[in-house]
């Protein structure tokens, strides 16, 4: 079990290289779209065999929301907006990569440094949650279009959810589903307010916002 | 309380802000709250007439208002023995204070003294929360109550100072104090000087007397107090306004008065002395005394403001003529004030000299430095005689220097009544001095069991007779020589140097009467003397003009303020609105606190 779920974070941690090395807004929304659905399946793998009906029930609205409606509607934005590339970031793509890389070292130097049950040691879980964060801020920092923060903000999510997966039997189903809907409504309205960035700047440069300022 | 009787105290059922209501009512209290109404009264008589709803249409209501809000907050002050509900008070007290030094919002000179008597009363305000916080969190509860054993609360002792010290005025804190007197409607700067700057000096007697003091309090006490006394009349001296003026000799009253304090917490330290109970008596009679005669003062200054719509002493003069009962009384205020028998003031301060000087006869470590604060004591009070003699002579004697001294009217009986009734505390208190001795040995042991014994010192009825006779022939020379005046002296012009055509212009002006002296206190008071030189044997024009500044706020207080401004705006730099950089922030403030608590949880 413990193979797969590893072999699973693994491969999300190397989407996240994925997605600070593209310019094209299409791949990088794959890309994370992509995660949610590694990330989504690895409560099965959690559960040592006895299937329980609300983790199944976890498991296929998170892989619903996270690989399929959000992307979906980031698409929708993307298209409405009529961008497809990232062309001017305040890192560039090497630089992006780079530090994703010794984002993800750091990772799994803090993790070994926490103080953790015996049962998460041998795992990627940590590591692998604190990379998705990192990564999420270094696209949140880096990026100047709104689609490209949005998808930062979601991949900082997926780190968040990892981290809540050490907790999944404390945390009531109720609380899952709640972040699982605030993201969605979020990434509903992040839409909305691209949309309407766009017609007031005729660009998705965040950096035009501080014209807003006092 | 204040003739004998047990303390009071009473507990709400109901809680306020989560602790029942205590008030607790001790000679302490008593003491204050005494003077509290006594000037209040006058006060509200006064205004009255002062400030009538006929001539101030938009401001008199709501200058009621907050005249009603600042003596209830003071009352709560006085009687709380709560640390809460004291805040409550503090605050209420300070906030209606400070609209009612901005009643005449129209005049910026007044809204910025509005705004600087609000951010200094709030420096002293968060010094207080400081000190009752630290006070609740260290006893366990916000009860108030003597507490002397507790030795590990001496330190909050400073906090306590600084903060009370702000709203008392003493002299490096003092920097609100003038402009917000100076621009206040008369009567609430009689409030404000005659009580509120009190209100301080009761929280610092109410809580060196009930915490312990660290090591040197009284010293610390007792050294301000001489700066005070000595600068802030220094500084009056240097006025060419009023009420300005006599605000700063507030700021040399309450030196007095803590000179008196702060030595009997010094002897509190050493068994308390014969000296320090002198002492003790000394600076808390003061507290009454300089209650009464300063409110009579700028009573009379209001008076004066009233008649002629000008505080500026270079306008006015001649005004004896026209308001002789405000004339009077300025004139008897200032001889209490400047420490002359037969009046209060010379009470006060005697039983300060004689407390000094008598701790000065035992040749220990304490009369070294007793002997200098006498001396300063003295030099204060020459100098006040000097600073009273300018004003009177300046605004009452001489001929009128502008058209609306010379069309003065007396004030109406209101105003007058409250005068005479401040003024009568003040005869009473000069002739019988005695008789209120008892009071202070009440007080003395509600502030910290302090044995005074309650048969006066003899040489106090001494004083109290000599007082009497000499009233009594100080009298009998003033109606003598108005008999003398009226009938047997022939009336001319005085000697006018060989010049024929004298103006009223050509009188000493209050710049130049306090010239000399300026000069000695040059080096604080930096005054900035603008003059033209006449050059030639026949000059046309000349010109000379001083100005006084506030030299603790120019000085001392605005330039560290710009520096923080200057601070201010560079780290305004860090607030762009862009949202990437924000975000830099989060990160790199959780990555430290990250590696903070990883490294100090590993170490």
């Amino acid at each position: 079990m413990n193979e797969i779920l590893n072999l699973l974070t693994g491969l999300a941690v190397g989407l996240n290289l994925l997605a600070l090395g593209t310019s094209r807004l299409r791949l990088l929304i794959r890309a994370v779209a992509a995660q949610g659905v590694l990330l989504g399946l690895l409560p099965l793998l959690l559960e040592h065999g006895a299937m329980d009906w609300q983790l199944v029930f976890i498991t296929i609205a998170t892989v619903a929301g996270k690989g399929f409606i959000i992307p979906t509607l980031l698409h929708r934005a993307m298209r409405t907006a009529n961008i497809a590339r990232e062309l001017e970031p305040f890192i560039g793509y090497i630089s992006s990569l780079l530090l994703g890389a010794a984002a993800t070292i750091a990772a799994v130097v803090i993790a070994q440094h926490l103080p953790l049950f015996p049962e998460h040691v041998g795992s990627l879980l940590v590591p692998g949650a604190i990379a998705l964060i990192l990564t999420g801020f270094i696209l949140l920092i880096g990026r100047t279009k709104a689609i490209s923060q949005v998808c930062g903000y979601l991949i900082l999510e997926n780190g968040i959810y990892l981290f809540g997966l050490l907790l999944i039997h404390a945390t009531p189903m109720l609380v899952e589903f709640g972040i699982l809907l605030d993201v969605t409504v979020g990434i509903f309205i992040i839409g909305i307010i691209v949309d309407r960035i766009q017609r007031a700047f005729d660009s998705l440069d965040t950096r035009k916002l501080t014209a807003l300022h006092e | 309380m204040l003739t004998g009787q047990p303390g009071w105290s009473w507990k709400s059922d109901f809680l306020l802000g989560g602790t029942p209501l205590t008030l607790l009512l001790d000679a302490v209290s008593a003491f204050f709250l005494v003077l509290l109404s006594t000037v209040a009264a006058a006060g509200s008589i006064y205004a009255i007439r002062y400030w009538p709803d006929s001539t101030h249409p938009r401001t008199a209501p709501s200058g009621r208002l907050w005249w009603n809000a600042m003596i209830t907050g003071m009352g709560l002050v006085l009687t709380a023995a709560n640390g809460l509900h004291f805040l409550l008070g503090w605050e209420l007290f300070a906030v209606s204070a400070y609209f009612l030094v901005s009643l005449e919002r129209g005049n910026p000179q007044v809204r910025a003294a509005g705004w600087l008597y609000l951010a200094a009363s709030h420096v002293g305000t968060l010094a207080l929360f400081a000190f009752f916080a630290s006070l609740a969190a260290q006893t366990g509860s916000w009860e108030l109550g003597p507490m002397r054993d507790n030795v590990e609360l001496a330190p909050l002792f400073w906090l306590a100072f600084l903060g009370f010290g702000i709203k008392a005025g003493v002299f490096p804190l003092h920097v609100w104090l003038p402009s917000a007197h100076a621009n206040a409607p008369s009567h609430v700067s009689a409030l404000l000087s005659g009580v509120a700057l009190k209100i301080g000096i009761y929280g610092l007697v109410r809580f060196s007397g009930w915490l312990p003091t660290p090591p040197g309090a009284g010293w610390v006490m007792a050294g301000l107090g001489c700066t005070s006394a000595v600068l802030g009349v220094a500084f009056a001296l240097g006025q060419h306004d009023l009420k300005r003026l006599l605000a700063y000799h507030s700021v040399e009253n309450i030196g007095i008065i803590l000179m008196g304090l702060g030595f009997a917490t010094v002897a509190l330290e050493r068994d308390t002395p014969y000296w320090g109970t002198l002492a003790l008596a000394g600076g808390l009679l003061h507290v009454w005394n300089h209650g009464l005669f300063k409110s009579l003062l700028f009573f009379g200054a209001g008076a004066v403001l009233h008649a002629t719509g000008t505080r500026q002493m270079s306008r006015l003069g001649g005004l004896w003529r026209h308001m002789p009962w405000t004339a009077a009384l300025f004139t008897l205020g200032s001889v209490a004030i400047s420490g002359l028998p037969p009046l209060n003031g010379f009470v006060s301060e005697w039983l300060i000299y004689s407390g000094l000087l008598l701790a000065g006869m035992e040749w220990n470590d304490v009369a070294m430095a007793v002997i200098p604060a006498a001396v300063l004591l003295a030099v204060t009070g020459a100098l006040a005689l000097a600073c009273f003699t300018k004003v009177c002579g300046v605004v009452f004697l001489g001929a009128p220097r502008s058209a609306p001294a010379e069309r003065a009217h007396e004030c109406g009986w209101g105003m007058r009544g409250a005068m005479l009734m401040l003024a009568a505390g003040c005869t009473l208190i000069g002739l019988f001095p005695a008789m209120f001795w008892q009071v202070l040995s009440r007080v003395a042991k509600d502030w910290s069991a302090v044995d005074m014994s309650s048969r006066a010192p003899d040489a106090l009825y001494t004083l109290g007779l000599t007082h009497v006779a000499l009233a009594v022939l100080g009298l009998a020379a003033g109606v003598g020589t108005i008999w003398f005046l009226r009938n047997r002296v022939r009336r001319s012009v005085t000697w006018d140097c060989g010049f024929s055509a004298p103006s009223a212009r050509m009188q000493y002006t209050a710049g130049s009467f306090a010239g000399i002296i300026n000069e000695w206190f040059a080096w604080i008071l930096r005054p900035t003397v603008h003059e033209i030189r006449p050059t030639t044997f026949f000059p046309s024009a000349a010109q000379c003009a001083s100005h006084t500044p506030e030299t603790v706020l120019e000085h001392v207080v605005e330039p560290v303020g710009h520096k923080i401004l200057r601070l201010a705006d560079k780290a305004s730099g860090f607030q762009h609105g862009r949202v990437q950089s924000y975000i830099f922030y989060l990160c790199v403030a959780i990555l430290v606190l990250s590696a903070a608590a990883i490294l100090s949880g590993r170490s």
